[in-house]
């Protein structure tokens, strides 16, 4: 039998108990101590504890050290157990943080969101989730009707080419991108450095960049990408940086910046970093490797 | 000294220790290393302590009783770095510390500053019985100890002078204490038997033993025995194993231990720790007095009154070195990588910090401008000060507007502050000084010079060195002179 068939028992029987014979007090309290969200309007989001904070081991040894070891890292441990199986709110927990890292990656970047930021939208040539999903190497590339219209609209040859795109997770853009992209934009603007026009790429790869690079010819292009998300963190940005932006770059010519997220790096000190990482590269005239061996 | 060999730089790093009795000096280096995986953010911690040269324990010159001979103490400096093989220019950083009764002489503030200055660039003066504590917890390997083990740890580092308590708990200091007891408080003649010095509080031990001795006069063990059993008592009253004795008041120089926490494991450093761990059995005055006081006598004395209680004696990784240790290679730690800094404004020497927001930033960006201001004329009504450093504990890293908002308060409090052309110094808490310092240059006159730094720990009262930057200027090396100890670290 499966953990989840377990659960399922234990709630359903939980449940039959709650309907047989026992005096009303009983009901209440044992409705209150098993299912407690019945009597609230809403169920509390599991995923909105930090691992950290949640201490399930009833009687630690030592508990100033448990709580240490605790708050050291986000995985799950001392997380106590039922018999030789995780207790239910662990297991809960866990489908829950599965099912986030999915949502991450299924879910679109609402159209209202985009709008705010007055970004020129593009995509990439995939047409469906599910293609970028399989077909990476058409994640680089823009559809037709894209290209044209980056022709068309953007200013080319900025100092600093803005890219956003939502790769594998749409959280991330959604979270990150309100805190960092003022930072980065007060920052660059202090520096004196031009922008283009900032562009949005549905269902792309960090490799769009080249393409964009071709078509705009700007010093060096930025693209704000999220991660693929993990059971730990489903919002963690990341931004790849390149200098001379074209097709056929090398990997090794891009300079990254990963695990942007309230966790990791804030959004906007990320920001402020990028902007003057971005300065360094176009005094340097490299990026990745090349400006790490400077 | 300083080398780069990819993701790593070195720093020499120098620790003087001037006490009651001994002075000496070691040099360490620090080795600095990015320890964030590739793709993140840098992330600069000191990997690596290692002594590289040891002195010789010389004497602390005195010139009378109260004061110091700085030409002498000049020229031991001056000799062991020839010794070392290294040049004051080749110091990267590190801290003079005067401790015990030498940082009562009437010169002692002038010359530790002097020495920090012929010393190195960024080599920093400091005094202080708490300070002095912290070090040599740190250079005893008590800290370390604490948290390898998990247990808090008594460190006791006793000295010519004094006894510095220092409780450390998984490897910070969580309270300080020091009292005015040491093995030189009374100065013997060298292996002989008479009294050749009584330093004021050997005389409250002596008034309250009901014994007359004044220098000149011959001593016998069991007198002195008397003398160090009492020393000891009033170590044992201030860890609330015994009652608290008027005696042990007097002889207290700091606010009391608080004592939340289990007093159980206790670690001895400082000169009179070799007495202490060792099989040392005293025979006669004689023989005590071998360095002229009766360090050997009390080592004795603490041993025997310390295992009486039932205290878990642990034996400390430096005894007599454990300050100077401490000063030469932990009184430094780094700020955080994203920082933003006016380089032409460093180093920055003693600057008294003071806390605008202690119960956090109000929503309101004229409240806060306001409370930035009063915490900038506390400091400076007075004339004492004309540099200062803002604590910020709290801010909100995620959100840029309250960053933002921050920027503008401090922008708007500091206004007159910043006129005087002084740098202004911030120190926040959590990583967010290189978004807050981009800020604040959009809202202050182009001139001002704002050095501001994170994931550094500073609260009202402490004192804070901040040196050139390193990593081709990603970080910059800070001391914190904390005098406060809360419960929470």
């Amino acid at each position: 039998m499966s953990i989840e068939d377990d659960v399922r028992a234990i709630v359903e029987q939980v449940l039959a108990n709650l309907h047989t014979s026992e005096t009303i007090e009983d009901l209440a309290e044992e409705k209150e101590e098993i299912l407690p969200a019945e009597n609230s309007q809403e169920l509390p989001d599991l995923t909105e504890l930090e691992q950290g904070k949640s201490l399930l081991v009833p009687v630690p040894y030592n508990k100033a050290f448990y709580e240490q070891m605790k708050k050291a890292t986000p995985a799950r441990i001392g997380v106590w157990r039922a018999g030789p199986r995780p207790l239910t709110e662990v297991y809960l927990r866990f489908r829950a943080d599965h099912a986030a890292a999915q949502d991450a990656v299924l879910s679109q970047i609402p159209a209202d969101f985009l709008e705010r930021f007055n970004f020129l939208q593009l995509q990439s040539a995939c047409r469906s989730k599910d293609e970028h999903l399989t077909r990476p190497d058409l994640g680089r590339l823009l559809d037709e009707e894209s290209l044209t219209r980056l022709r068309k609209e953007a200013v080319p040859a900025a100092d600093v080419q803005i890219i956003v795109s939502d790769g594998l997770s749409s959280t991330a853009v959604v979270e990150n991108l309100p805190n960092l992209l003022p930072a980065l934009e007060q920052g660059l603007q202090s520096m004196g450095l031009k922008t283009g026009t900032p562009l949005f790429v549905k269902y792309g790869r960090v490799a769009v960049m080249d393409i964009i690079g071709e078509e705009l010819k700007p010093k060096t292009a930025l693209i704000l990408i999220g991660e693929r998300p993990g059971l730990g963190n489903a919002a963690s940005l990341s931004a790849y940086l390149a200098y001379n932006p074209r097709r056929g770059m090398l990997e090794n010519e891009r300079t990254v910046v990963s695990n942007i997220h309230r966790n990791g790096t804030p959004a906007p000190e990320a920001g402020a970093y990028l902007a003057s990482l971005l300065e360094k590269v176009l005094k340097a005239r490299a990026s990745g490797v090349k400006l790490a061996s400077l | 000294m300083r080398t780069i060999r990819g993701f790593e730089e070195t720093v020499l790093s120098v620790g003087i220790d001037i006490g009651t009795t001994t002075t000496q000096l070691v040099i360490s280096s620090l080795t600095i290393v990015n320890i964030a995986p590739g793709a993140c953010v840098p992330r600069m911690e000191i990997t690596e302590k290692k002594i590289l040269y040891k002195s010789q324990i010389y004497f602390t010159p005195l010139k009378e009783h109260n004061l110091i001979d700085p030409v002498t103490l000049l020229k031991i400096v001056e000799k062991e770095y020839q010794n070392a093989g290294v040049k004051s220019e080749e110091i990267g950083t590190g801290a003079v510390i005067i401790t015990g009764e030498a940082a009562k002489k009437e010169n002692a503030r002038s010359i530790t500053e002097a020495l920090a200055g012929f010393a190195g660039d960024f080599v920093v003066a400091t005094a202080g019985p708490n300070l002095e504590s912290v070090l040599a917890g740190k250079g005893s390997g008590s800290a370390a100890f604490s948290k390898a083990k998990h247990m808090v740890i008594v460190n006791i580092d006793v000295g010519g002078g004094t006894s510095n308590f220092g409780i450390f708990k998984e490897g910070n200091c969580i309270d300080t204490a020091c009292l005015n007891i040491g093995g030189h408080l009374v100065e013997l003649e060298k292996n002989g038997d008479r009294i050749t010095y009584l330093a004021e509080p050997a005389r409250l031990v002596l008034r309250e033993l009901g014994l007359t001795l004044n220098p000149g006069d011959r001593v016998d063990l069991s007198s002195l025995t008397a003398i160090t059993d009492l020393m000891a008592g009033s170590l044992l009253e201030l860890l609330g194993v015994k009652s608290f004795s008027k005696l042990s008041q007097e002889l207290l120089m700091t606010p009391r231990l608080r004592l939340d926490y289990p007093v159980e494991n206790v670690v001895f450093s400082g000169g009179v720790a070799d007495f202490i761990y060792s099989d040392y059995v005293p025979v006669s005055v004689a023989e005590v007095s071998r360095y002229g006081d009766v360090g050997p006598l009390l080592g004795y004395s603490l041993r025997q009154n310390f295992l009486k209680h039932a205290l878990k004696l642990h034996p400390p990784a430096e005894t007599i070195r454990a300050t100077v240790i401490g000063a030469g290679a932990h009184s430094v730690s780094l700020s955080g990588s994203t920082i933003s800094i006016a380089e032409s404004a460093l180093p920055l020497r003693n600057i008294p910090v003071v806390s605008p927001f202690p119960v956090g930033i109000p929503l309101e960006v004229k409240e806060a401008a306001e409370l930035v201001q009063a915490a900038i004329e506390r400091l400076t009504s007075d004339g004492s000060t004309e540099q200062l450093a803002l604590a910020i504990l709290e801010v909100k890293t995620d959100s840029f507007q309250a960053i933002n908002e921050l920027a503008e308060a401090i922008a708007r409090g500091a206004r007159g502050y910043l006129l005087k052309e002084k740098p202004l110094v911030i120190v926040c808490k959590k990583d967010c000084a290189k978004v807050l310092g981009q800020c604040l240059h959009t809202k202050v006159p182009q001139k001002a010079q704002i050095v501001c730094i994170d994931q550094v720990e500073v609260t009202e009262g402490d004192f804070l060195d901040i040196g050139k930057p390193l990593f081709a200027g990603t970080i910059v090396p800070v001391v914190v002179k904390t005098l406060v100890f809360s419960g929470l670290a």
